[in-house]
């Protein structure tokens, strides 16, 4: 209301404002333009022909546009409310104290990178339990790490300390530090950034790590896809994640990762980039192109990836029609492998070797680990057990990260006896419950060095573990105790808590977990308890000390006419029968007992053993009937996970399929 | 003094005591500079009710008197936390008000302060009176290339305050010349096309010519671009127009309280008040402004123990 008069009484119409608008804004104080100095000079005259550039009084601006006083108040009034740009003053908020505005560098906060709707997505799932996260500050568990502020710790304070030990040479620190600035520029000056997920399919190599840290640098999320993933299970992980860049090989020995990304392209609309090492793909972004840009990521506040950020997206499965995506954050991660320096006693001069590779998250824990204590990460680029034995050999490291197939496979191939194991003083196994007397055997190998054993998952990095001070009877035949920040308890099937020495089913909680899975819905619910322990899957007993032994899976539990039994037991039997290589036992489903047991094996080369003969065996060691295998099934090898475990899901499918 | 004035003088010879009496009676509540300025003048310039005698209809005399700005300190500090601080017109309205009581008491002529706020007829960006006119003609400043900003080659950048009074008193000139632009900025120009308060306003809202002798040819301000950033009220109504226009619940929250917003309901609130005051970029990086021989208290300072 001008003056108390409605528009209506002064006759303003929109229209009216849209006409005369723009005179009044310019005829009104709101644009000044002053020649000359008339009033210091006393030049009325001269100030008079300026008065419409000076800025004129409403009354003025009427007499001139031929209107009244109240419709120029009202039009101009109305006028200045809906110019009036709300969100500039922010612009005052860097300024001061030395910084002055410049026109050239200024960019708006809403033109500058945020997160997009993909990688909002992904941060809707990261929820936790705000009084169990209070704890876990409180508590430190949780804290200011990121792998961008290790890194530049590491850098700062010893940059010529070797980061990377690999066959094509070594990087420090400070090396590593600077190729990963580089890396970043590249991939911020494709536009990826924070939140954005990208995904990694190389082997442990220097270009991982780059790749690594350089997402991580950039506040992105890396997402892996296993070495040995093909065009089919690349396309479920790149579809679900919402991956906008794929980061692989050109060309493996048998397949071309950036050639079959880039044909998968179409049907993938997040995916905007497929960056490849190595020979040249038409279509993809050379890796070498983006290392080599000179310059650095955005430094600001609002860029900086921060503890609460999730960084890691990782799949336990690549097959499922329903992945389930593990989204991490630093302040879970990286608080838990912080711990694990400690509990492990990794120091600055150790060297580190991961047998599994970076795609998954026990080699990741290896890294971590190794990055917080300022180590040497010694790169196996491939398992192999040559590789392995020869890299142990040549490079003596001084701890090395392994899965009990690994130890198998070396021991089996007769290369656990011919290596030289001196330079290990620890030695950290994970991936299965490694079988007592691998572990006793590796042990007594070790002439230096302590073995311990690690229980572990996508969804909780470490938690639990045998320390080095543990006598060997306890790293042998448990996975430890938890990790500081880790509760762990075993339930029956009624979910109380069991007494020690009774198998039931393992769960978990604390500072090192999962928020829950990104966009499974149905994982979620069957994942947790109401009372948020994370079901792990796997059968467990907990004896007094509270040591933890891993006795199997839940699923892999046989029920033959209503009798349960875990097979691994038997499977232990069977590794060590002079004919079998490898052995799994598998549920076959029965018309008349419910489920029965099928047994798969790998034979020695040169052995054919028959279901009789190992059923005799198995016997002859005190197996009850009721759990002898009653099919046995030979194949040439097992389906295994990247820490060469046996995939048993892939045996039952099969099984299924033959039937 | 001004040309108009000998008629009145010849009337009242101790107009020129009286006036002398008022100056000091200024300088020591802390003005830094006071003048009068010629009512005629201010006529001739200021729009029909706007004028003085359409708040005190007697007036035969305006006097304008400036206060310094902020301590040097003040200068080098965050922005957002100078906006706060940065204007100190408050202690020119308290000389001012003490000024009035000062003439009504001893020389018994009806006198009042100024009121320096806004025209409540006019709309929020029209004030009562030009407190810059009257400094201007009373010589105590000049328009400056920073959006007609006063500078007193002296004492630099000041707030004023006027006092409008029933008293005769001789009317004194605009300042000979004018300090704006200082020959850094007329080299800077020369270069650039800009001097330093066009080149590090925020907003870009200034702009302007200088001629080769060094002097203002024009000056382009863009007052509605330094008002959005200094003065919010008009964000309030835009606040509740998203709010109005707002989707769902959790965006009408948002959109009446996201933190920005949150923050202009604190300062009508509970907050001291102000929105921001002004952001004064131009001012902080203006030569004059900050190293004129008096511009702040420790040059004051340091010329007063010269002087003694
Ligand atoms: S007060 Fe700020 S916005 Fe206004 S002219 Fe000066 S620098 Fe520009
Ligand atoms: S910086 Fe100061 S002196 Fe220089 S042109 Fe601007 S207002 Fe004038």
């Amino acid at each position: 209301m001008p003056r108390g008069y409605s528009f209506e009484q002064i006759g303003i119409t929109e229209a009216m404002i849209a006409t005369y608008a723009d005179a009044v804004w310019e005829l009104s104080n709101n644009i000044q333009i002053r020649r000359g100095d008339p009033i210091r000079k006393l030049d009325f005259t001269d100030f008079e022909t300026q008065r419409p550039d000076l800025g004129m009084s409403d009354a003025q601006i009427a007499a001139v546009l031929g209107l009244t006083r109240d419709q120029v108040l009202a039009i101009r009034v109305v006028t200045e409310v809906r110019r009036f740009r709300r969100r500039n003053y922010h612009r005052l908020y860097e300024l001061g104290r030395g910084n002055r505005f410049r026109a050239d560098r200024y960019v708006a906060p809403a033109e500058r990178a945020g997160f997009r709707e993909d990688a909002l997505a992904l941060r809707a799932a990261v929820r936790f339990d705000p009084a169990r996260v209070a704890e876990f500050v409180r508590a430190g568990w949780w804290g200011s790490d990121t792998l961008a502020r290790w890194l530049t710790s590491r850098a700062t304070e010893a940059g010529a300390r070797t980061a990377l030990s690999a066959p094509e040479g070594d990087l420090t620190y400070a090396e590593l530090a600077a190729q990963v600035e580089r890396f970043a520029a590249g991939l911020d000056a494709l536009g990826l950034g924070r939140g954005d997920v990208v995904c990694v399919q190389m082997p442990n190599i220097p270009e991982f790590v780059v790749a690594y840290l350089a997402i991580a640098r950039l506040g992105a999320v890396m997402s892996t896809a296993h070495m040995p993933y093909r065009a089919a299970e690349l396309r479920t992980l790149l579809a679900h994640s919402r991956a906008r860049a794929l980061i692989c090989l050109s060309a493996t020995k048998e397949y071309a990762p950036a050639v079959a990304a880039l044909a998968m392209k179409s049907g993938l609309p997040a995916l905007d980039h497929v960056i490849a090492l190595g020979d040249r793909v038409e279509g993809a972004i050379p890796f070498v192109r983006l290392a080599g840009i000179e310059g650095a990521p955005p430094d600001d506040l609002v860029s900086a990836p921060v503890p609460a950020d999730p960084f890691l997206l990782l799949y336990t499965s690549g097959t499922s029609a329903s992945p389930k995506a593990v989204p991490l954050t630093y302040q879970a991660m990286l608080g838990n492998a912080r711990a694990g320096v400690q509990e492990h006693r990794i120091k600055a001069d150790d060297i580190v070797l991961s047998a599994p590779p970076y795609t998954h998250l026990f080699g990741l824990y290896s890294f971590h680990l190794a990055l917080a204590a300022g180590a040497t990460n010694l790169l196996l680029p491939v398992f192999t057990p040559p590789d392995l034995a020869q890299a142990i050999a040549k490079e003596r490291p001084t701890v090395l990260f392994t899965g009990p197939a690994h130890l198998a496979a070396l021991q089996k191939s007769g290369l656990l006896d011919g290596t030289d194991l001196s330079s290990i003083r620890l030695v950290i196994c994970s991936g299965s419950a490694c079988p007592p007397e691998l572990a006793r055997a590796v042990a007594a190998k070790l002439p230096n060095g302590r073995f311990t054993q690690l229980w572990g998952m996508t969804e909780t990095q470490a938690g639990l573990y045998t320390r080095p001070d543990d006598p060997l009877e306890i790293s042998a035949t448990t996975a430890g105790r938890p990790s500081p920040g880790t509760e762990v308890r075993v339930v029956g099937p009624d979910g109380a808590p069991l007494a020690p020495g009774e198998e039931g089913e393992f769960q978990v909680r604390g500072s090192l977990m999962f928020p829950g899975y990104f966009d499974n819905a149905d994982a979620n619910a069957a994942a947790f308890t109401a009372d948020g322990w994370f079901r792990t899957g796997d059968l467990a007993i907990l004896d007094a000390a509270g040591n933890v032994r891993i006795t199997g899976r839940s699923k892999d539990v046989i029920n033959r006419g209503g009798v349960k039994y875990n097979p691994r037991d038997i499977e232990d039997l069977l590794d060590a029968h002079p004919g079998v290589m490898q052995s799994a036992i598998v549920p076959m489903p029965d018309p008349v007992v419910g489920e029965k047991a099928c047994c798969f094996i790998v034979p020695r080369p040169g052995s054919a053993p028959a279901l009789d003969e190992l059923c005799a065996y198995l016997q002859e060691r005190g197996v009850a009937k009721y759990k002898l295998p009653e099919r046995l099934e030979t194949v040439a090898e097992m389906p295994l996970t990247p820490t060469r475990k046996i995939i048993k899901g892939r045996l039952a499918e099969l099984l299924a399929k033959g039937n | 003094m001004n040309e108009r004035a000998p008629r009145e003088a010849a009337s009242d010879p101790d107009a020129a005591e009286l006036k002398t009496q008022i100056v000091e009676y200024c300088k020591r509540k802390g003005a830094l500079a006071v003048g009068v300025a010629d009512l005629d003048a201010i006529d001739l310039v200021a729009p029909p009710g706007h004028r003085p005698r359409d708040i005190l209809p007697g007036v035969r005399s305006v006097i304008s008197l400036g206060v310094g700005g902020q301590t040097q300190g003040a200068w080098t500090v965050p922005t957002k936390a100078f906006a706060y601080f940065g204007s100190t017109e408050g202690r020119a309205y308290t000389i001012a008000y003490g000024c009035s009581f000062f003439i009504e008491n001893r020389f018994r002529a009806r006198s009042v302060y100024c009121p320096p706020d806004m025209d409540p007829e006019g709309g929020a960006r029209i004030p009562l009176q030009s407190l810059k006119l009257h400094a201007e003609l009373a010589g105590i400043g000049a328009r400056s290339l920073a959006g007609d900003i006063l500078l007193h080659p002296e004492f630099g950048y000041m707030y004023y305050a006027s006092v409008f009074t029933e008293l005769w008193l001789p009317p004194d000139r605009p300042l000979d010349s004018n300090p704006c632009p200082a020959p850094s900025c007329v080299e800077m120009h020369r270069k650039t096309g800009q001097t330093p308060c066009m080149k590090f306003c925020p907003v870009q809202c200034l702009s302007g010519d200088i001629n080769e002798r060094g002097e203002q040819v024009e000056m382009r301000y863009d007052m509605a671009k330094c008002a959005e950033l200094t003065q919010q009220y008009e964000a309030v109504p835009a606040m509740l127009a998203d709010a109005f226009a707002a989707p769902d619940g959790p965006a009408r929250e948002r959109a009446l309280s996201d933190p920005d917003n949150a923050l202009l309901w604190y300062k009508m609130s509970v907050g001291s008040g102000g929105l921001l005051a002004q952001c004064f970029e131009c001012m902080r990086v203006c030569p004059i402004a900050t190293r004129a021989p008096l511009a702040d208290p420790i040059r004051r300072a340091t010329a007063a123990d010269k002087k003694a």
